[in-house]
């Protein structure tokens, strides 16, 4: 375990859990992260069970020449996992992202109907 | 961690959760400084200012350049609804920058991506590094 960690400290980047907020609204589940720097397409989005994890890379490419003076953002690997219940439909989620701000949907499944079963008459 | 209503745990996923309970939030420690966070950088030509503004977009976003500093202003607004939850942060925000050299005030520009905002400041031609050819009498 020790190794492994030590492993993924040296490669990797530096990991931070994004602020997320979640609430509920008559629809369903609605979770907004903040991923500042993260591109469409260097993010994931995974459900494993009822496991619900978002990884994210932001990158930062300087221009050549470029000399920091202050820096208080970096490159870094957002990662973030929710467990969700089973209310939530799981064929329906969807994802979007926006100006570094990903929003997930997680409708609740619809109740089942009550259902009156006929008696056929002899 | 949130949405739970199951009350059957797996086990190992708990154990996860224990070691991304120790990942730093972005928010926390070392990073809780003044809001938005701002790279401050320059190269030959130009002055660069960035900051992580997620959700915020650029009309949302004032900039007011005075002789010697930059402002940036916004206000970022919380989504509505029934919280579980709440770790973004809402309200306005300011910050202001020193801007210790000259700057070409016309050819300033600003752009948005991926909520990060990017002001790009030209030096004035007065004080870029020149080359000056001395004749040797």
């Amino acid at each position: 375990m020790s190794e492994v960690a030590k492993k993924e400290t040296e490669k990797e980047l530096s990991r931070f859990r994004p602020a997320t907020d979640i609430l509920e609204r008559e629809d369903g589940f609605h979770i907004f992260m903040d991923m500042p720097g993260v591109n469409k397409a260097d993010m994931a989005i995974d459900l494993e069970e009822d496991e619900l994890t978002v990884t994210g890379r932001s990158g930062q490419c300087p221009i050549p020449g470029e000399r920091f003076v202050e820096m208080q953002f970096g490159a870094c690997e957002y990662v973030r996992s929710i467990s969700i219940s089973d209310i939530v439909d799981r064929e329906q989620i969807k994802a979007s992202l926006e100006n570094g701000v990903l929003e997930l949907f997680l409708p609740k499944v619809e109740k089942v109907q009550p259902k009156r079963i006929t008696i056929q008459a002899q | 961690m949130v949405i739970d209503f199951n009350t059957l745990y797996n086990f190992p996923s708990r154990l996860d959760r224990v070691f991304e309970e120790m990942l730093r939030s972005p928010m926390g420690d070392d990073r809780r400084l003044a809001y938005p966070p701002l790279n401050l950088s320059n190269d030959e030509g130009n002055i660069y200012v960035r900051a992580e503004v997620p959700g915020v977009t650029i009309d949302d976003v004032e900039l007011t350049l005075t002789d010697k500093t930059l402002v940036i202003k916004g206000e970022r607004t919380a989504p509505q609804g029934k919280f579980y939850r709440q770790e973004r942060p809402s309200g306005v925000f300011h910050r202001v920058v020193n801007i210790g050299v000259p700057v070409d005030r016309d050819k300033v520009a600003a752009a948005m991506k991926d909520g990060v905002l990017t002001v790009t400041l030209p030096k004035s031609e007065e004080v870029k590094p020149r080359t000056i050819s001395i004749d040797v009498a």
